[in-house]
C-alpha cells in the first residue's frame, strides 16, 4: 500500500472482481482488496469446514459427509443463462479459458401442488400436462410471435408497439389463460412477482426470448448452464484477468476505511495503519454501509442431501420455480439444486437451496413449502440478509456502490448493475458484443 | 472406447515477487528475456508441446499474474495442478526461507490426494547475476532442504541467460506425466461457452 491508483475497489464479489477486471483490462492501475481471506465477498462458495463455521459457529462438519475441500457451497445460487448477460461478458473478456461449464439438467415448475418440467422441446411441450390442447395452440401462436419480433423490423411487431402495450394488453390478444400466463411470466420470464402485467411488454419479451435462445444454445435440458466447483469460480476468474492486466489484490486485510477529504470526496482506503490514494472508490454494500439503504431481504435455506430433488427425473443439477400465485405469497420462491457432478459435493451428495424475498421474520416457517418438496435432508441451514442500493452522490463523492444480490435464480440483473456501474465510473458505454481478445488481436497486427 | 488419455497437464509456478517466475517461463515457451521488470503484467498461462516415449501432451504452465505478492492467490489457481515448481532468487535469503510457506500453502490449497509424494521442483533462479559473487544461498543449504522435504528436484538456472531452463521444465514435465497418469480422472461433460456460434431456435419453445 502506501501507493496512488486510479481505482480502489473494496470487497471480492463478482460485481466487483467484473469490474476491477474491465477497469484493468482498460488500462486503469487498480487495487482490490477484501477483508476475507477468500474470494468472492457474499457471493463465494465456502468448502464444508467454511460453512459449518459460519453458520454453526463451530468448524467441526459431520464425518460422513466427506472431506472439507469437496465442497463449494455457493452463497448466492443462481445458475447463468446459456445466452445471458453473463455469458456475453466472458465471452467478451476471454475468461471462459479459466472455467469449465456444464448444462443445468432440468428446468421445472410448481403448479397445484405438483412439479412439472418446464418443456425443452416441441416434443416435450405437446406432452406436457401444463396446458390444454386447444391452450398449447393458442400459447404456440403467442411463441411463434415472440420468436419473431425484432426491435428492428417494424414488420415483425405486428402492429404493437410494445413500448406502449402492456405484457397483460400483449397476452389478452392471444387469448392465454391464467394459469398460462403464471407458467410464462414466471417460468419462461423469470419474473418474480406480477408487476410486469401492467408494465410495457417489451421488457416481458426479451426475457422469454433469452430464455428460448438459452435453451437453443448448447441444447440442454434447460437454459441454464453452471459452473464446474461451483459459483465462487467466477470472482476468482475476473481477478485473474484483472490480475493480469496489472491489478493488484490484496486479501485478508481487516477495516478498510474510505478516507474522505474537507469536501466528502473519497481520496483513499486505510487498512493495518496503510493508506493508498486512488481517485475512485469501487465496493459492495458492506464496506460502505452509511450510504447505502435498505431495500429488502433474502431468506435462505441450504441443504446437504444425499439424493436429488424429488420428480425432477434424478436431475444432478436443477431449478424449480413456485410462482408466488401458487403460495399465496407476493414473490416467487425458488430451489436450486446441484451436485456432485458439478464437483460441488462429495460423490453421492446434493447441495439444494430454497430462496426467497423474505416476507416474514422467521425462514422456517416461510421457506416450509420449497423445503417439503426436497424430501430427507442430512444438514440444513436457515439464513436471512438484507439487501441495499446506494444512496450516494458518486459525483460529489467518487464512490461507486454495488446494489446486494437478489432471490432470482439468475444473473441478469448482476450484470445489469455492472454494466451502469461501468458507466458511471469511466464514462463510456460498455459493449458487451466485442470479444476483447479479437480486438487485441487486431489490434496487435 | 479406450478410456481417454490424459493430454493437458497442469503445472504452477510459485515463489515470491521479483524471484524470475515469469522470465522462467518465458525463456522455456518462447526462448524470450526481459531485463525491465515490471511485477507481472500480461502473463497468464502458457502452454508447450512436449513429447514423451512417442506421446504429444500439452503443458499448461501457470504464473500467478503477480497475485502472489500480497499473498492473495485463491483455491481455483491450485485446484487440479499435476507439478508444482517452487522459485527463489539465489541472491535473496529471503525468498529461499519462503520456499516452505509456499509449499505448505500449496498443500493447503490444493489438497492433493497423496501430499507425502506430490511432485515439487525447486528453482533456484538467477545464477548469473554479478557473476555469482551477490549469490547468499549456497547450493548444498538448497539441496540439503531440497532432501529434507522428500528428495523435490533441484536445478540452478539463470532465466536470462537460458542457463539449465529446459533441463529444469524437462524434469518438471516428466513429473507432471507422472502425476497426471497416477490421477484418476473425472471427466464430466462440459460444455464450450467461448464458441459463439449458435444454432437458429426452431419451432415452439413451449
Amino acid at each position: 500500500m502506501d501507493e496512488e491508483y486510479d481505482v480502489i475497489v473494496l470487497g471480492t464479489g463478482l460485481k466487483e472482481c467484473i469490474l476491477s477486471g474491465l477497469l484493468s483490462v482498460d488500462g486503469l492501475k487498480v487495487l482490490h482488496m477484501d477483508r476475507n481471506d477468500y474470494y468472492g465477498g457474499a457471493s463465494t462458495s465456502l468448502n464444508l469446514t467454511q460453512l459449518w463455521k459460519r453458520f454453526r459457529g463451530d468448524d467441526t462438519p459431520a464425518e460422513n459427509l466427506g472431506s472439507s475441500r469437496e465442497y463449494n457451497v455457493d452463497m448466492i445460487p443462481k445458475f447463468m443463462m446459456a445466452n445471458g448477460a453473463l455469458v456475453r461478458v466472458l465471452i467478451h473478456t476471454n475468461v471462459t479459458k479459466y472455467l469449465n461449464f456444464k448444462a443445468v439438467d432440468g428446468s421445472f415448475v410448481y403448479n397445484k401442488g405438483k412439479i412439472y418440467k418446464v418443456p425443452a422441446t416441441d416434443v416435450e411441450a405437446l406432452k406436457s400436462p401444463l396446458m390444454g390442447l386447444f391452450e398449447k395452440r393458442r400459447a404456440r401462436k403467442f411463441f411463434i410471435y415472440v420468436q419473431d419480433y425484432e426491435t428492428n423490423d417494424p414488420k415483425s411487431h405486428e402492429g404493437l408497439d410494445l413500448n406502449q402495450v402492456t405484457a397483460r394488453q400483449l397476452i389478452s390478444k392471444y387469448g392465454l389463460e391464467d394459469d398460462t400466463v403464471d407458467f410464462i411470466g414466471h417460468a419462461l420470464a423469470l419474473h418474480r412477482d406480477d408487476n410486469y402485467l401492467d408494465e410495457p411488454a417489451k421488457d416481458f419479451v426479451d426475457r422469454v426470448k433469452i430464455y428460448a435462445e438459452s435453451l437453443a444454445r448448447f441444447q440442454g435440458g434447460s437454459p441454464y448452464i453452471y459452473p464446474l466447483y461451483g459459483l465462487g469460480e467466477l470472482p476468482q476468474a475476473f481477478a485473474r484477468l484483472s490480475a493480469v492486466y496489472g491489478g493488484t489484490y490484496m486479501l485478508n486485510k481487516p477495516e478498510c476505511k474510505v478516507e474522505f477529504d474537507e469536501n466528502g470526496k473519497a481520496i483513499g482506503v486505510t487498512s493495518e495503519g496503510e493508506t493508498a490514494k486512488c481517485k475512485k472508490i469501487v465496493c459492495d454494500p458492506s464496506y460502505l454501509s452509511d450510504k447505502v439503504q435498505k431495500v429488502g431481504k433474502v431468506a435462505r435455506a441450504i441443504c446437504i442431501m444425499s439424493h436429488p430433488i424429488p420428480d425432477t427425473k434424478d436431475s444432478h443439477s436443477a431449478q424449480v420455480i413456485l410462482p408466488q400465485k401458487q403460495l399465496g405469497r407476493k414473490s416467487d420462491m425458488y430451489l436450486f439444486c446441484c451436485s456432485y457432478a458439478h464437483n460441488v459435493a462429495a460423490k453421492g451428495k446434493y447441495i439444494a437451496f430454497v430462496t426467497t424475498e423474505a416476507e416474514t421474520d422467521n425462514p422456517e416457517v416461510e421457506l416450509k413449502p420449497g423445503i417439503d418438496l426436497l424430501g430427507p435432508v442430512d444438514e440444513i441451514f436457515y439464513d436471512t440478509y438484507d439487501r441495499f442500493e446506494p444512496c450516494n452522490d458518486h459525483e460529489a463523492d467518487g464512490c461507486f456502490i454495488s446494489t446486494s444480490y437478489d432471490a432470482t435464480t439468475h444473473f441478469e440483473t448482476t450484470v445489469k448493475d455492472v454494466v451502469e456501474l461501468y458507466s458511471k465510473i469511466t464514462g463510456k458505454v460498455l459493449d458487451l458484443s466485442v470479444d476483447l481478445s479479437a480486438a487485441s488481436a487486431a489490434t496487435e497486427e | 472406447m479406450p478410456s481417454r488419455r490424459r493430454t493437458l497437464l497442469k503445472v504452477i509456478i510459485l515463489g515470491d515477487s521479483g524471484v524470475g517466475k515469469t522470465s522462467l517461463m518465458n525463456q522455456y515457451v518462447n526462448k524470450k528475456f526481459s531485463n525491465q521488470y515490471k511485477a507481472t503484467i500480461g502473463a497468464d498461462f502458457l502452454t508447450k508441446e512436449v513429447q514423451f516415449e512417442d506421446r504429444l501432451f500439452t503443458l499448461q504452465i501457470w504464473d500467478t499474474a503477480g497475485q502472489e505478492r500480497f499473498q492473495s492467490l485463491g483455491v481455483a489457481f491450485y485446484r487440479g495442478a499435476d507439478c508444482c515448481v517452487l522459485v527463489y532468487d539465489v541472491n535473496s535469503m529471503k525468498s529461499f526461507d519462503n520456499l516452505n510457506n509456499w509449499r505448505e500453502e500449496f498443500l493447503i490449497q490444493a489438497s492433493p490426494s497423496d501430499p507425502e509424494n506430490f511432485p515439487f521442483v525447486v528453482i533456484g533462479n538467477k545464477i548469473d547475476i554479478d557473476g555469482g559473487n551477490s549469490r547468499v544461498v549456497s547450493e548444498k543449504k538448497a539441496r540439503a532442504w531440497c532432501a529434507s522435504k522428500g528428495n523435490i528436484p533441484y536445478f540452478e538456472t539463470s532465466a536470462k541467460e537460458g542457463l539449465n531452463v529446459e533441463e529444469a521444465f524437462q524434469c518438471i514435465a516428466k513429473n507432471a506425466l507422472k502425476s497426471g497418469e497416477e490421477e484418476e480422472l473425472y471427466l464430466p461433460d462440459t460444455i464450450d461457452v467461448g464458441n459463439s456460434s449458435q444454432p437458429r431456435a426452431t419451432g415452439c419453445e413451449c
